[in-house]
């Protein structure tokens, strides 16, 4: 069981990351009933029949190294499960993978929201070659950043002092929705 | 904190870039966290996070972070891989929000191994693939 939200959401965005997608749209809508995550990607796909498998905590396509499917699928089914929440995902080969599910944020078994900052500048940090699209919003704000612009920004992402100005960017654009 | 617009970032990053004095590329300190599954569960965001916080706190700046997967290291995660130029490199095991900040004050900047946190020799078997 994964220690939050955000942690769920981490394992399924390095999902995107890993079938190869270069387009990756994370889309984070809170309220006070419902926190609905949609996380779209254009990478490789599944088949219904690896789909299927994919859902399974036991399976795995070979080498764990080369994982194209982690835990994130059964974490999600378990979370959605366990807190009476919904998921979806709509996958097709060469096209790409749609994930989305609803939770009810007052659940007694909802794991906690976690942090958005550090998730949000962890994956925009994450090195690979696709664009990845953070929308998030909390009852009627909202903000939306995408990789490609923080780089044209802020050049190399990786150097300490952009990840700096990285979170600090995430960071203001967060309180605002408070 | 007010808002901050892309413009905005894009002149704070302009006006740091003036600050910065001619640096070389070689003695840039490399942390790399494991971001895998079971490394996420066990807390890798929050070293992640600890190792921006302490190395901005302490205004170390040649400093390249980046992250993995799995690392296959489960049993040891978070897992952290530091290389700082002439000193060895290192895999640290077990590396919560504290260790991180230990690892950046005693390693990055001290130069010295955190040696209670280093992984020992079975990881690197496994990594290696050699049977004995
Ligand atoms: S995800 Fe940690 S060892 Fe595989």
């Amino acid at each position: 069981m994964h220690a939050s939200v955000c942690d769920l959401i981490t394992d399924l965005v390095q999902n995107a990351i890993e079938a190869h997608a270069e387009e990756i749209m994370l889309n984070v809508e809170e309220t006070e009933k419902n926190i609905k995550v949609v996380i779209q990607d254009n990478g490789k796909g599944m088949s219904a029949e690896t789909l299927e498998k994919a859902k399974n905590p036991f399976w795995s396509d070979g080498k764990h190294r080369h994982r194209k499917v982690g835990l994130g699928l059964p974490f999600l089914f378990q979370t959605v499960d366990m807190t009476d929440g919904s998921a979806e995902i709509q996958s097709e080969e060469g096209v790409g993978t749609t994930v989305t599910f609803n939770l009810d944020p007052q659940h007694v078994d909802l794991p906690m929201f976690g942090n958005f900052v550090s998730t949000a500048v962890s994956l925009m940090t994450y090195e690979f070659d696709g664009n990845l699209t953070v929308q998030h919003s909390r009852n009627s704000r909202s903000y939306s950043v995408s990789k490609n612009d923080l780089t044209d920004a802020l050049g190399n992402l990786n150097n300490l002092e952009n990840m700096v100005l990285l979170k600090q960017f995430i960071q203001s654009n967060e309180e605002e929705l408070r | 904190m007010a808002k901050m617009t892309l413009d905005e970032l894009r002149s704070l990053r302009d006006s740091k870039k003036k600050e910065m004095t001619q640096r070389d590329g070689d003695k840039t300190a490399q942390i790399v966290v494991g971001m895998g599954t079971c490394g996420i569960a066990a807390g890798a965001k929050e070293a992640f996070d600890a190792f921006l916080d302490e190395l901005d706190n302490h205004d170390v700046k040649n400093t390249r972070i980046t992250q993995t997967g799995c690392m296959g290291l489960c049993f040891s995660e978070p897992t952290v891989e530091v290389a700082v130029p002439d000193m060895p490199r290192v895999i640290y095991g077990n590396v919560d929000a504290d260790v991180a900040r230990r690892i950046v004050k005693e390693h990055i900047i001290g130069k010295a191994l955190v040696s209670d946190h280093i992984f020992d020799k079975p990881a690197k078997d496994i990594i290696d693939g050699e049977t004995k």
